[in-house]
């Protein structure tokens, strides 16, 4: 891309960036996280006041936990209603009237919806284990900390690019809305147990579960992102205990984050390719 | 920048909303684009800013709009008929296209300044809090700051006071200089002194393309309404092509042409009977627009 091509993307994200800090889910984005590192030194406080020194896992465990349930839901909200609402608002019939592609536009708010939920946890996992050090004396996990980051980002991906597909294909916002309620409700409560269920139900096999829980990548980061930290049956589920046991945690890690990443381009893919054919406003 | 549509239909769900449109419009020529509401004025302007496919073909210097747009674009501007709903502010939007334009900001704001519009005072104001005509002096400043060759604006005034219009009217023809000029509008009384050539649509079809004084000929009637003191009249009335209105009053339609003529034989007519006459210009896009004018005037 020529650096035209660049200044017209960083002028497009730029104006959405000012569009997104206006609105009323990155306050709800903002509460969550706090909610989440409040909850993490709580736990430190607790333990270290309780128990004395138990480790790091423990801790992150539970924020591992918060993190599966809540980082799929801020990527719907945060791109599950971009394109319709840029549609509908005359964003697009504005950027459009300008020599912008459609390339430009599509890449610039994809980067921006999906940094904006990446960035503050960049920063704030790697200052939580600061400040767990500083306060509580614990060490602090680096490994962990970096595998944690690695699989949130994947998994954020994954559902920003569901969410920006969403927002592409269903122009009604009050259905979009539905759409990504039900893509939520889907992912985080087709988890283990859930699956653990129809497998006794419906007499499925082991390799059956295995394919259906490696499309879900709640499921799948989950596994990726507790195996690393608890591998015990109790954190895992039945499912994850099994596949933990069968093909090892090294393997689940590839697992969680490249498979939520390719959910993540092919929704992606997806979008765009309707995007770029279609009518723009 | 010339234009050429040959046969371009647009269909949205189930409504054929262009139907069949052919136009070749001339390098800088200006015209307005005029049809009753809902007649596709609006998705004709999409349609040349290469915002929506259609089928047929749609040129503008022999390039698809919507194969070409971003080429395109840099040679044109557009003043959409709802302005953006955004939060941004009135200095982010025109930072975002002075970059995208590759212009100064200093350019915007002297044309602004131009239609009363202090943008150094409005800087921090989310666009969306602007009033509507705010709105619309913004994007016709960010517009004639472009210096496109290709000027389209889809009711430009349709949020501006009667002053600010007249205002608009004046600074336009000023500004507007070579570029070619598409100007839709429902009402051709506001527009017909900045243009040379109009285009009418109706259900999606054009129903006129010529010259102005041509259209305002043939096309553009005065409505005229007579009432009377005495019923003895109505014979004559309806003899002249009147019909009876509400109370004693009477209407017809008279080529604009023919309606000081009209008005003399009234006048010698009725002599002292003549209570009132009103005549109103408007124009006659078809049969089904008329008779929706005249009952709402009736
Ligand atoms: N995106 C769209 N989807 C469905 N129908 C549309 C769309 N845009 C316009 N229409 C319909 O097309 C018709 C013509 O609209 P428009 O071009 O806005 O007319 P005008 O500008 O002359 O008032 C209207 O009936 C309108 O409802
Ligand atoms: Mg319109």
């Amino acid at each position: 891309m020529k650096v035209g091509g660049f200044k017209r993307m960083a002028a497009v994200a730029r104006l959405d960036l000012v569009e997104v800090f206006q609105s009323r889910w990155l306050v709800f984005h903002s509460v969550l996280y706090a909610l989440l590192a409040a909850l993490f030194l709580f736990a430190g406080l607790r333990e270290s006041s309780v128990l004395g020194y138990t480790g790091m896992s423990r801790l992150l465990l539970s924020l591992c936990h918060a993190l599966i349930l809540v980082l799929p839901l801020l990527a719907l909200t945060a791109s599950g209603l971009v394109v319709n609402r840029h549609r509908e608002d005359g964003t697009l019939e504005l950027l459009f009237s300008l020599p912008v592609s459609r390339g430009e536009y599509f890449v610039a708010v994809s980067a921006v919806r999906y940094l904006v939920l990446l960035v503050p946890l960049l920063v704030l996992m790697p200052l939580l284990g600061l400040a767990d050090r500083l306060l509580f004396g614990h060490v602090v996990p680096w490994v962990f900390i970096g595998r944690s980051l690695t699989i949130s980002a994947t998994l954020l991906w994954s559902f920003a690019g569901l969410g920006l597909a969403i927002s592409t294909f269903v122009r009604n916002r009050t259905k979009a809305l539905m759409y990504l309620l039900i893509t939520w409700i889907v992912c985080v409560g087709g988890l283990d147990f859930a699956l653990m269920g129809l497998m006794l139900q419906w007499r499925l096999n082991a390799e059956t579960v295995f394919v259906l829980s490696g499309l879900n990548p709640v499921q799948s980061s989950r596994l990726a992102l507790l195996s690393s930290a608890e591998p015990s049956l109790a954190i895992l589920g039945p499912v994850g205990f099994y596949l933990a046991n069968r093909v090892g945690h090294s393997w689940l890690f590839l697992l969680g984050t490249l498979q939520p990443a390719l959910i993540g381009w092919a929704s992606w893919y997806v979008a765009w390719r309707h995007f770029r054919r279609g009518d723009l406003v | 920048m010339d234009i050429t549509l040959r046969n371009v239909v647009k269909i949205f769900g189930s409504i054929k909303v262009l139907d069949g449109v052919s136009l070749s419009v001339p390098s800088g020529r200006k015209t307005a684009l005029i049809g009753p509401n809902g007649s596709g004025k609006s998705t004709l302007t999409r349609i040349l800013m290469g915002m929506l496919a259609c089928e047929g073909e749609v040129l503008l210097d022999g390039l698809s709009p919507f194969a070409r747009r971003e080429r395109l674009a840099r040679r044109m501007a557009y003043v959409p008929q709802s302005p953006p709903q955004l939060s941004a502010s009135v200095a982010d939007v025109v930072r975002a296209v002075a970059r995208i334009r590759d212009l100064e900001e200093r350019r915007i704001a002297v044309i602004a300044a131009q239609f009363d519009l202090d943008l150094g005072a409005l800087a921090g104001r989310p666009i969306r809090a602007l009033s509507a005509g705010m709105k619309q002096k913004l994007l016709i400043a960010l517009a004639l700051s472009s210096r496109a060759d290709l000027l389209i604006l889809d009711e430009p005034t349709a949020s501006l006071d009667v002053s600010a219009r007249a205002r608009f009217f004046s600074l336009f023809a000023e500004m507007s200089g070579t570029a070619t000029l598409l100007l839709c509008s429902h009402r051709l009384e506001e527009i017909q002194h900045l243009v040379e050539h109009v285009v009418a649509l109706d259900g999606g079809r054009v129903i006129f393309d010529g010259p102005v004084e041509t259209f305002l000929q043939t096309r553009a009637v005065s409505l005229m309404e007579v009432v009377t003191t005495r019923n003895s009249h109505a014979d004559w009335l309806r003899a002249h092509g009147f019909r009876p209105a509400f109370g004693s009053s009477w209407v017809r339609s008279v080529a604009r042409a023919e309606k000081m003529a009209l008005l003399n034989e009234i006048v010698a007519q009725f002599d002292g009977d003549l209570d009132n006459v009103v005549i109103r210009d408007v124009e006659t896009l078809s049969d089904k627009a008329w008779e929706a004018r005249s009952c709402a005037d009736g």
